[in-house]
């Protein structure tokens, strides 16, 4: 058994840090418990605010300190994500409250050929999240957990080498130890070696057997099970922000937070989103109104399945740029149950075709985000005789682009048997046809007489779909040389105006 | 012309060279220095136009990788796609996409499949109507280029662009592995623009263009091109198109019933 032990020491500043708007992280953070500071950060120590100084003292060293409430489920919610983002390196993931995360790899060590490299990822996934982590790795559970709040980086490799370690460690790092640390101390123990030479029988006696066995757990003389960490089927984190959100900017600061949380959970069961929510809670309209604030709600759905946390936000940021909220944001959640399972997608070094659909993918993802889905458009050629209705315009979909792919060939042959023949069509049609003068019974373009060249070319379709065409099309020539595409209504059966229309250009 | 030869080169080896005597070829030190009278050279070869006479005339031979190649026109459907189909084919054909973006009207498909092209290889992006507040309509285009992922970007630019939004989208195309065709009105013509390549097109009669190079990394043209297009007139059109334009200055003759009823 090898067990790697994650420890965050500043995990419920960190996670209060995330709540405040990027303007204010800079500055000295505490947390309050009960009018007593609990945890500061190395500005706010710079200061001399130090843990137990009650909260008007603190006030009066810094009193630009930003105090925020200290709150366990907001620091158990970003201890999970760590879970969970250690999940993708083995299914044997457990939390060791408050702020620690035990891994055991012993089965994953040759796949990530080995402890070293795996540590590396490890500290690679874990930093999108923003937490300062010590890692130790240590032949027990226990004894990873202990020596991890002690240590960074160190690494025991058998039991020998872990007691040494553990023999030279205070003995406050117990639980146990920590509550009978005065009557310790007074007995002279100081490590955790000076403790374990004592006899057992007056040990148990004095400080009760939860002491002992801690330590035996540790040293790995006692079993110690633990509890594997569960991955919810679905995702949910809320973050309730510091202060209001107003802006676009501040929204997705915090955003960004969730997004780490939802790559950390995706990548646990090796999955990839196809849609999420995300949910602001609004301010209430008044400070004691009873009515519950208002929510918006905000559905993403991402064309290609994804777990780019870059790509996640490039993507809120434009639905949110073209969305108005009614109220300042207090609280934001994220919410995701549609996965789809798959490999990951190949790492390569030169682009290929699978880079550059997954690129386009993106691209028009991006565009219909801001510009609006029916903004981009794809195009397809339907059998009707009537220009108007000869192009179908639709908004381009990714499965599009798949079909676009296997199209392509078949376009290849197309292409080379096609005859080289005349343009029958014009390229740029009118939306609406335009009604032209005419002078000596010649239609005008722009004070210009033009010259027929070609035709008639009858139209006379639709008569099953009430919008009947019955046209005589003409080429026709502008003064300056460029090609029109003009038609005369047939009377009296057509309900157009008699005369001359110009319906397209030869581009 | 381009300033840009001069500005590279190292400034500490120059006057070592001149005491060794003029160089006799210094276009070959760098890919980037050519003299006056030839074209310049880039490390992308170009794509050819379909156009003997124009490919001849265009450094490298062919419209231009990573950069704005800009086309001014007086009015829309004069001929310009026709100019591209060809370049544009060839890019689909390699399985690449082409983006249009603001189209002057409808794109009809079946025209598109007359030139040679395919509708599935192709996207129509409409930045004009900007359904949601804030949508900037050079936003698309230059994430297009940037992407990199477009075979080839025909783009219809607003009137009155500044030239500092030019020179980004030129900047933006350095990632853009294809032709990127900006069309723009004849009136940009006077007023200066980051696009290594200018064309300026006229209709010259049925069926032909008449092109005039304002631009390019080589010595100024100053004769216009004249390219036969491919038709879209027959043979008989044709000549009656000849006739009307050399019997122009004469009165014109009113139109025939006889052409009306002429199903041939």
């Amino acid at each position: 058994m090898l067990w790697v032990g994650l420890h965050l020491p500043w995990l419920s500043l960190e996670s209060f840090a995330a709540t405040l708007p990027p303007a204010q992280a800079g500055q000295p953070l505490a947390l309050i418990d009960a009018h007593h500071i609990v945890s500061a950060n190395a500005c706010a120590q710079a200061l001399g605010v130090m843990p137990g100084l009650k909260r008007a003292t603190a006030l009066s060293l810094a009193p630009h300190l930003v105090l925020g409430q200290a709150d366990e489920l907001r620091d158990a919610q970003a201890l999970t994500s760590v879970a969970h983002a250690a999940l993708a390196f083995t299914p044997a993931v457990s939390l060791a409250p408050p702020d620690g995360v035990l891994l055991e790899v012993q089965a994953s060590l040759r796949y990530f050929g080995g402890l070293q490299p795996l540590v590396q990822q490890l500290r690679a996934t874990l930093a999108p999240l923003s937490h300062q982590v010590h890692c130790v790795s240590a032949p027990t559970a226990q004894g990873a957990a202990l020596l991890s709040r002690l240590h960074d980086g160190l690494h025991c490799a058998d039991r020998p080498a872990l007691q040494k370690a553990l023999d030279a460690a205070p003995v406050w790092l117990l639980a146990a130890g920590g509550e009978h640390r005065e009557a310790l101390q007074g007995m002279g123990l100081r490590t955790l070696g000076e403790l374990r030479r004592l006899p057992r029988a007056g040990l148990a006696r004095r400080f009760g057997v939860a002491l002992l066995q801690e330590l035996d757990c540790a040293l790995g003389d006692r079993p110690d099970p633990r509890e594997p960490v569960s991955l919810p089927p679905a995702f949910h984190s809320q973050l309730e922000l510091f202060a209001r959100a107003d802006t676009t900017e501040q929204l997705l600061y915090g955003a960004q937070v969730l997004l780490a949380r939802l790559v950390a959970w995706l990548s646990a069961q090796h999955a990839f989103v196809r849609r999420f929510t995300l949910q602001m809670k609004h301010e209430p309209r008044w400070r004691h109104s009873t009515e519950s604030p208002a929510v918006t709600v905000l559905e993403v759905a991402l064309a290609e399945p994804s777990r780019d946390a870059a790509h996640m936000l490039a993507l809120l940021r434009e639905r949110l740029g073209a969305l108005q909220l009614p109220a300042p944001t207090l609280e934001l959640g994220l919410q995701s149950d549609d996965i789809s399972h798959r490999p990951p997608p190949n790492t390569e070094l030169f682009p290929t075709p699978q880079s550059e659909h997954a690129g386009l993918t993106r691209l028009i993802e991006r565009l219909q985000a801001r510009l609006g889905r029916e903004q981009v458009q794809r195009l397809e050629a339907v059998a009707d005789h009537r220009p108007e209705r000869a192009t179908a315009v639709h908004p381009a979909e990714p499965l599009w682009l798949r079909a676009r792919e296997a199209a392509a060939h078949r376009h290849e042959d197309v292409c080379s048997a096609a005859p080289k023949r005349a343009l029958t069509r014009p390229l740029w049609l009118l939306p609406q046809a335009l009604p032209l003068q005419e002078r000596h019974s010649r239609p005008v373009l722009d004070g210009q007489v033009l010259h027929v060249l070609a035709g008639p070319e009858r139209i006379e379709s639709g008569w099953w779909d009430n919008s009947l065409a019955e046209r005589d099309y003409f080429i026709a020539q502008t003064i300056e040389g460029a090609l029109v595409w003009l038609y005369r209504a047939r009377l009296p059966l057509s309900a157009e105006r008699d005369g001359w229309y110009l319906h397209g250009r030869f581009a | 012309m381009d300033a840009m030869p001069t500005s590279l080169l190292p400034p500490a080896s120059a006057p070592v060279r001149s005491a060794r005597g003029p160089l006799a070829s210094p276009e070959t030190l760098h890919p980037s220095l050519w003299l006056a009278h030839q074209f310049g050279r880039s490390a992308d070869n170009a794509l050819p136009s379909g156009f003997g006479l124009l490919d001849a005339q265009l450094p490298g031979g062919g419209w231009p990788r990573r950069v704005l190649s800009e086309l001014l026109l007086p009015h829309p459907g004069i001929g310009e796609i026709r100019l591209l189909a060809a370049s544009l084919a060839a890019v689909q054909r390699s399985g690449r996409l082409v983006m249009m973006f603001d189209p002057p009207a409808a794109v009809s498909a079946p025209a598109l499949q007359e030139l040679g092209l395919d509708v599935a290889q192709l996207l129509v992006v409409q930045t004009h109507l900007q359904v949601r507040p804030g949508a900037d309509r050079l936003w698309a285009l230059e994430q297009a280029l940037k992407s990199g992922h477009v075979g080839a970007v025909v783009a219809w630019l607003p009137q009155r662009l500044r030239s500092e939004r030019l020179r980004r989208l030129q900047l933006a195309a350095h990632a853009h592995d294809g032709p990127a065709f900006v069309l723009r009105e004849m009136a940009a013509q006077g007023h200066a623009s980051a696009a290594p390549l200018r064309l300026a097109l006229h209709p010259a009669g049925a069926d032909q263009l008449a092109l005039r190079l304002l631009k390019r990394r080589g010595p100024p043209l100053l004769t216009p091109l004249h390219l036969a297009l491919p038709p879209v007139l027959s043979a008989v059109a044709l000549r009656r198109a000849q006739a009307w334009s050399e019997g122009l200055a004469e009165a014109p003759q009113p139109l025939r019933a006889a052409t009306f009823i002429n199903l041939a």
